[in-house]
């Protein structure tokens, strides 16, 4: 709070134009990075100048493959950071995210169940289904963190961490029996290999979920000052509560059904963005968003180069180079205040 | 979790190291007979076979073992279900333990009404198994790991892949017939699958190329050849090369048991004559039916010249992802090659 006081008679327009940099770097990376995506592939039809004389394979490969893929990377990748953003919001704590919480993992134990009791379900219904399990999954959070007494930095995710090992446990335990381990693994690992037109299009629903994010921005900052601070500026503090658990678990359903399991990215996005421009979640939201989108064509762009022209999980990519960021935030942090 | 443990150098020998034991009264009854020795309670047949005594995940490593097997075992435990399609297919009596949900329908016959649940393809029910007093009990690949522990109830026999898909079926159907008496059978079923093998080597020969894939969720991955190397994670898809003469698109294929992942571009850009589909998703979960067919159609696949030519090839899940060895079961996998590329 001190910071912000005293911020703009000390020094307001350095900040503010280094900030507008690093905004139009993210830009700028953003369009490269998926200018790269499109030409890079299994198939060595597309490219610049295969696509500037109009040939018809190219093309179609194009549009078929190359561009759902990349659309979908980008809203999978801003979406999650919007998710983990929110989270850490509703929290106050900088160090929760969907896979910290539990909230993936309760999600899974919907998938699975979803898998073994309608097999046949299709995929708007399945999504609902699993986001109700990671609905009540952010609740029982939420509920839980209630009665941790001290809540230190990394306790609630500790906490978090805890529960989703619980959920997961009982998980595998239930994979296992019905021998659905293998199949299990299959469906949550992190992929986007034979995402293509048709097979993404309901990510869009993530969208409306960042947008709505968006539209209640300002909502979510006012949370993340506490409860009483809230319910003293006149807002209904629950009701907030309930659309951000909403965004979450609704992102978090959409992703796992298309991509399976992405972890950290909601961590460590976030807090880069607030270590940039600090905690002003209306400001924050396009830079999370692409920060986040950035992050996953990258790591993606790595899955299919290392091998190729096969492809590593991107969830492996994912979690190396976001384990480490989170390790350096982690680090970081500890060496200051704590 | 690796299923069939490698061979070593030296498995050739032991699979031949297959030898008729007995006492010096089979020996005189043989004489008499001049052939067969009848079935006698104490009779038993030495077999050897390698063991890999380095833990999962390790680097195998092989050791001789040497166990004397009943003959006409009336108590049989079999984990293996490639071994419990030869044991059933040479007439021998319906087995007394099973992991009986894995136990596909077409080898329910070969399993005893009453039979007790063994376990799964992975692990054993020790307690059911030692009160079922077998007489024999067989273990191979998924199971082999469990040796160590059955044979401390009965004897017990690995018969894990040594050698190449023939040579392991070769071995294995060879030393079942014996144990059952049955080697005369057991002979004329490897000279007929032998010569059907011939027969669809022929009509693979006129297949440029082939893509062997696994479908499993909504993922594709590529299998790879054995290129010599016959161990559990080159098996099954790499049979639609090694055993059938399929020639692969490309030998750059990372061994992996369940393939390495591609994209739906990845079979564009390759775009083999034929495709070769294992259904994992049938394999493992009944209800949710074929479903690689629906994920193989898309306007990428729709691009290849295997979907356009309809020369998509559809893998019995269970044969070629579960059981891959067996007699019924060869015969069901030279079925499936034959009826698709003919």
């Amino acid at each position: 709070m001190r910071k912000t006081l005293t911020a703009p008679t000390s020094t307001p327009a350095p900040a503010r134009t280094r900030r507008t940099w690093v905004g139009v770097l993210i830009g700028a990376a953003l369009v490269a990075l998926a200018a790269v995506s499109l030409l890079i592939g299994a198939s060595n039809d597309v490219s610049v100048s295969s696509l500037a004389k109009g040939d018809g394979d190219a093309l179609f490969l194009l549009a078929a493959s190359r561009i759902p893929r990349t659309v979908s990377l980008v809203l999978v990748g801003a979406s999650l950071g919007i998710a983990g953003l929110i989270m850490q919001m509703l929290v106050r704590n900088k160090f929760v995210e969907p896979s910290t919480t539990g909230v993936t993992e309760f999600a899974v134990l919907g998938m699975l169940i979803a898998l073994v009791f309608w097999p046949g379900m299709p995929i708007l219904p399945r999504m609902a289904f699993i986001s109700l399990f990671a609905l009540a999954g952010t609740w029982i959070f939420l509920r839980i963190i209630r009665f941790v007494p001290v809540r230190t930095l990394v306790l609630v995710p500790l906490v978090g961490i805890m529960l989703g090992g619980v959920v997961g446990a009982a998980t595998t335990f239930f994979a296992y029996r019905l021998d659905l381990l293998q199949s299990l693994g299959q469906w949550s690992q992190g992929s986007f290999a034979t995402v293509m037109r048709g097979r993404y299009e309901f990510l869009w629903v993530a969208v409306v979920m960042v947008v709505i994010a968006w539209l209640a921005a300002d909502r979510f900052s006012v949370i993340g000052l506490g409860e009483e601070f809230a319910t003293n500026l006149g807002l209904d503090f629950r009701r907030v509560v309930a659309i951000g658990m909403i965004i979450v678990a609704v992102i978090t359903a959409c992703v796992l059904v298309t991509a399976g399991v992405l972890p950290f990215l909601g961590l460590v996005v976030p807090n880069i963005v607030s270590l940039i421009i600090g905690d002003n979640v209306r400001r924050a939201i396009p830079w999370v968003a692409g920060l986040g989108s950035v992050f996953v064509v990258a790591c993606d762009i790595i899955a299919r180069v290392v091998r190729f022209p096969y492809e590593i999980p991107l969830s492996v990519v994912v979690g190396i180079v976001g384990a480490g960021l989170f390790l350096w935030l982690l680090l970081r942090r500890r060496g200051r205040v704590h | 979790m690796s299923m069939i443990r490698p061979l070593s150098a030296l498995s050739l020998v032991a699979a031949s190291a297959l030898v008729l034991a007995g006492c010096a009264s089979q020996n005189d009854a043989e004489a008499a007979a001049g052939g067969d020795a009848p079935a006698g309670a104490d009779e038993t047949i030495e077999f050897t076979f390698e063991n890999n005594i380095a833990g999962e995940d390790e680097e195998p490593e092989y050791e001789s073992v040497t166990v004397n097997v009943p003959k006409d075992p009336e108590n049989v435990v079999i984990f293996d279900m490639a071994s419990l399609d030869t044991w059933g297919s040479l007439g021998g009596a319906p087995v007394v333990g099973a992991p009986l949900d894995s136990v596909p329908d077409y080898l329910a016959d070969f399993v005893a009404d009453d039979a007790i649940n063994a376990g799964t393809l992975f692990e054993a029910d020790l307690l059911e198994i030692e009160a079922a007093q077998p007489d024999l009990i067989i273990v191979a690949g998924r199971s082999a790991t469990l040796y160590d522990d059955l044979r401390e109830i009965a004897p017990t026999v690995n018969l894990s892949s040594e050698g190449s898909f023939e040579e392991t079926l070769e071995r294995n159907t060879t030393f079942l017939g014996e144990v059952l008496g049955a080697e005369d059978e057991a002979a004329t079923a490897l000279a007929d699958i032998e010569a059907q093998l011939a027969e669809v080597r022929e009509l693979t020969a006129e297949i440029e190329t082939g893509l062997s894939v696994m479908v499993s969720g909504d993922s594709l991955s590529a299998l790879k050849p054995a290129n010599g190397d016959y161990s559990g994670r080159n098996l099954r898809g790499g049979l639609v090369y090694d055993l059938f003469g399929v020639a692969p698109i490309t030998d750059d294929i990372e061994a992996a048991t369940h393939g390495e992942p591609i994209s739906f571009e990845f079979l564009t850009e390759f775009d083999p004559e034929y495709l070769f589909v294992t259904d994992r998703n049938a394999a493992t979960n009944e209800e949710g039916a074929q479903s690689a067919d629906v994920v193989l159609d898309n306007d990428i696949v729709h691009e290849t010249t295997a979907w356009k030519n309809d020369n998509i090839v559809y893998l019995d899940p269970t044969a070629w992802y579960i059981v891959f060895g067996g007699l019924q079961t060869t015969q069901i996998m030279i079925d499936d090659i034959t009826a698709g590329v003919a």
